[in-house]
């Protein structure tokens, strides 16, 4: 059950307490299948003791299990050869980036190999003329877009977490950020995948053009949290940078006033590039820190940015203005050099980390509601994280309705950690029941696998168990993922969760 | 019912007729594929209903070939065997159509000319121009996966594709994604059975994120002497930040078949707020003092040549700067060529090519990091030349294995088997 305890943070570096709910039974690796891991990547890049595998036990969740051992390949070859030694030794492998999951995607719930991606980081080709990039999936976010930078091309997945998160994790989990908005998730940038299935082959999906021919694997293959396959080289689309872009702050007395401009501004025929919302907890924890220039008293904040042809982006920030105004914005304010910009992004990009330095511990949940469903679901958010007795920081891409309320609460208070836990299940059920989802980018890992049973029903689950047998993975890729049940697996806390409020008169 | 007149009863097909409603059968007569006719045809307007002959046709042995519009069925090998013919246009319904969550949920036999005509009166269109024009139905349109000039510029179906709800050959009905614009709650199914032909189930339902229309288009067509001089011109408009939604090199031949001089030119589709589309046509006009609004239907028309399906089509895929290179090849090959810079699409159209020919051209953009489809063609032709070409085959058979293990849907169009 839980356990809290003071580590170093995952993910977002600034968490200094964490709890802990144990899932796995920590086995120790046979002396055979080290020999053939060491075959595999060589010596130096095999950790099998416990004090090493401690750094492998967890991402940015609050759940932590095991490894049997780390292997850090550095080549498609290599990651073959982990995968047929795991074949052989019949253990679980779990491919691992930069370990800023928040879904609990990398943890070895059974034991087994986790294979570390972070050795395969290079920039293979930017091939600037036809917008193309290929890179290996250990390359961070941040440092492909400043490659890119310069010839005024992006990659257009940009989550919080680009300063640490990879190519590969946001591939895994289909990862979002502000701009999918516009640009869509991480699976419409990506032209073509190199792959290492269960049978040990290395295949490749896709290509180096759009729409190639065949069933559309590369589709399936991104968002499948290595389940499916583990991504050894990705051929990604990138887009050119817009003429002009304006970015704006439009301030609010309440984030329910705030969530009716975001549908406002849509009305208007206006697709901003980006529609973030942040509310008053967080401007608290963020200014201080950031000086991003949000007012302290203000409910919420819309950063709003805009894109295009100059005239285009003169008319259409006028439109967002008048949309924000008629909703009861108290004033928005303009960006007008790349300095101010910068600075209005850099309170959104912080935010998260800025919580985490500013309270003992957050649990940060990711639902999806229907856009026009915003201001009475955040509403009813805000009822529930009274009643449960905690304080909220909202800070979400508003424009997809992808919320990410931030509970925060101390650990070593008595039954909090459970009380989180329940809270953020009420959650993730209020965003189903007005026909929203249980996670719009985070996946759905081990974190989430039993509220699977809430959106999709025995048959849609059993088709993509399908899917899974067909791949050959289930026992190998990263078992007691995505999917709920699971040969051997634990059940986790969702489960309880969702036992918990199933109970009459605690689920309202 | 109009039961066909002729064949002795066949107590395979007695089974189907058990499972659904009876005034759903039609005649085989006008379901016919590659000249073969299916031994009956039923057009169900209740997914339950598809599901269940499914099922029926599962249990029987039979072949069934789902169809919609009935404007792809030249696309794939020849299909094996075909003995029942499953129109969706009876599923016909508008589910849910928010207009203020740019989200619609439809049926699979709804048309896209009439989902467009929904979402216009509220100013809003489904961005997407597959071919060869808005007579498709939304499963059939998302069974072939394919686009037009917009793609590149705008995303594909897929990529707007939601969720779907897919009728599986075991009888069940199965959903995936949901209505929601941003979600990865498990498998992308609905991104597996988009451009599968129809392989692993017949999608029912699909919903999608739609997108307001734009509130002023423009065409305008550049002449230029020579095809490199177009393609240099074209590239330098895609990184000009204009507000197009196509832009496109044409040979000579088409652009005359377009009701234009037989020049070499470059034809945009410029989109967006007025004045972006003024300033755009500023920025082309600056780079190329003679470009104007062509008369006539030039868009229109390149869908159709592109989805014609008595001809035959070829599509290869080549990287944007090897657009040029590959539209004179494919003219050279015989072929009306026309070029889609941003999705490094080339549409060869001709009356019938070489099994030759067509694998010489495949070898081209394969070369260029590329490939090539071919996209409608004689029955003997999608018989010498793969129209898919090289690609992941055992995965694809695995997964057949699990959805369709008994070859009911589409058996062979993909390849052997599959």
């Amino acid at each position: 059950m839980a356990q809290c305890g003071s580590v170093g943070g995952a993910g977002f570096g600034a968490t200094e307490h964490r709890c802990y709910t144990r899932l796995d039974m920590p086995t120790n690796a046979s002396p055979a299948l080290l020999e053939a891991l060491r075959r595999a990547v060589g010596t130096a890049h095999v950790l099998h003791a416990p004090e090493d595998l401690i750094g492998y036990e967890y991402d940015a969740t609050i759940e932590h299990a095991t490894p049997d051992a780390v292997v850090f390949p550095g080549t498609a070859e290599e990651v073959a050869a982990v995968v047929r030694a795991a074949n052989q030794y019949d253990v679980p492998v779990i491919p691992r980036g930069s370990g800023t999951g928040l879904a609990g995607g990398t943890l070895a719930v059974k034991g087994g190999v986790i294979i570390a991606l972070t050795r395969m980081n290079r920039i293979v080709e930017v091939d600037i003329a036809n917008r193309v990039a290929v890179v290996e999936p250990g390359v961070i976010n941040l440092q492909l877009q400043e490659a890119l930078a310069p010839h005024r091309l992006t990659w257009a997945p940009d989550p919080s977490s680009q300063r640490i998160c990879s190519v590969g994790g946001n591939i895994g989990n289909n990862s979002g950020g502000p701009h999918t908005l516009a640009q869509g998730s991480t699976v419409n940038h990506v032209l073509g995948l190199q792959v290492v299935v269960a049978d040990g082959r290395v295949i490749n999906l896709g290509g180096r053009v759009l729409d190639a021919p065949g069933v559309d694997l590369r589709g399936l293959m991104v968002g499948s949290e290595g389940t499916l396959g583990i991504v050894t080289q990705a051929t990604l689309r990138l887009i050119a940078a817009a003429p002009d872009v304006r970015t704006l702050l439009a301030i609010f007395d309440t984030i329910e006033a705030a969530s009716e401009a975001v549908s406002a501004i849509i009305r208007n025929g206006v697709i901003p590039v980006a529609l973030e919302m942040m509310d008053q907890e967080i401007i608290k924890v963020v200014e201080p820190r950031i000086h991003a220039g949000y007012p302290l008293d203000a409910g919420a904040v819309l950063l709003i940015e805009v894109e295009g042809l100059a005239e285009g982006v003169a008319i259409e920030a006028e439109a967002v203005i008048d949309a924000c105004r008629a909703s009861g914005a108290r004033e928005v304010r303009s960006a007008n050099t790349q300095q101010e910009r910068d600075r209005l992004w850099e309170g959104r990009k912080a935010g998260i980390g800025a919580i985490g330095a500013a309270v003992p511990a957050f649990y940060l949940l990711d639902g999806v509601v229907p856009r026009t469903k915003l201001p009475a679901v955040m509403h009813r958010i805000m009822e529930l994280v009274e009643q449960y007795g905690f304080r909220c920081a909202n800070i979400f891409h508003a424009g997809d309705g992808n919320l990410h309320p931030n509970i925060m609460f101390d650990p070593q208070e008595e039954g909090a950690t459970q009380r989180v836990l329940d809270l953020g299940g009420e959650i993730m059920r209020l965003c189903v029941d007005v026909g929203g989802s249980i996670t719009g980018e985070h996946g759905v890992g081990s974190e989430k696998r039993s509220y699977m049973e809430w959106v999709f029903n025995p048959a849609d689950l059993a088709a993509m168990e399908r899917v899974r047998l067909a791949f050959g993975s289930v026992e190998r890729f990263n078992p007691c993922k995505v999917l709920p049940g699971g040969h051997g697996c634990a059940s986790g806390h969702a489960a309880e969760i969702a036992a918990h409020i199933s109970k009459p008169g605690v689920y309202i | 019912m109009t039961s066909p007149a002729g064949p002795p009863p066949n107590p395979r097909i007695e089974a189907l007729r058990h499972v659904v409603p009876s005034d759903t059968e039609r005649s085989p007569h006008g379901y016919g594929i590659d000249t073969v006719e299916p031994l009956i045809a039923f057009s169900p307007d209740d997914r339950h209903d598809v599901a269940a002959l499914l099922r029926a046709a599962d249990e029987a042995g039979l072949v069934v070939v789902p169809q919609g519009g009935r404007t792809a069925l030249t696309l794939g090998r020849p299909i094996a065997r075909y003995d029942v013919a499953l129109e969706t246009r009876g599923l016909a319904r508008v589910v849910e159509y928010v207009p203020d969550d740019l989200t619609l949920t439809v049926e699979a036999g709804v048309h896209l000319d009439a989902l467009q005509q929904t979402l216009g009166e509220h100013g809003q269109y489904l961005p997407i121009d597959p071919p060869p024009d808005d007579h498709v139905s939304i499963g059939g349109l998302l069974a072939t996966g394919r686009s037009g000039a917009w793609r590149g510029h705008l995303p594909a179906a897929r990529d707007l594709l939601l969720g779907a709800v897919v009728a599986m050959a075991t009888g069940e009905l199965a959903k995936s994604g949901g209505r929601v614009v941003k979600n990865v709650t498990g498998y992308d199914m609905h991104r597996l059975h988009t451009g599968a032909l129809g392989a692993f189930g017949v999608i029912v339902e699909a919903s999608f994120k739609v997108a307001p229309l734009p509130p002023s288009t423009r065409t305008l067509a550049v002449r230029t002497d020579t095809l490199v001089e177009a393609g240099a011109l074209a590239m330098r408009l895609w990184n000009a930040g204009l507000a197009a939604r196509a832009l496109s090199v044409l040979a000579p031949e088409i652009a005359e078949r377009l009701g234009m001089t037989a020049v070499p030119t470059v034809l945009l589709e410029l989109a967006g707020l007025e004045v972006s589309v003024d300033r755009s046509t500023q920025i082309v006009r600056e780079a190329n003092p003679t470009a104007e609004e062509p008369t006539g239907t030039p868009w229109p028309s390149l869908r159709r040549l592109h989805g014609d399906r008595v001809a035959t089509v070829v599509r290869l895929g080549v990287p944007s700067t090897a657009v040029t290179e590959t539209i004179e090849a494919v003219r050279a090959a015989g072929c009306l060529a026309w070029g889609h810079i941003a999705s490094g699409a080339v549409i060869g159209h001709t009356a019938s090519l070489d099994a030759s020919v067509v694998e010489r051209l495949r070898a081209f953009a394969t070369e260029r990091g590329g490939f090539l489809q071919l996209e409608a063609g004689s029955r003997a032709l999608r018989t010498a030349v793969d129209p898919f070409g090289p690609g992941e085959v055992d995965l694809v058979r695995s997964l057949k294995a699990r959805f369709d293990a008994r070859g009911t849907l589409n058996r062979g169009r993909w390849m052997e088997g599959v």
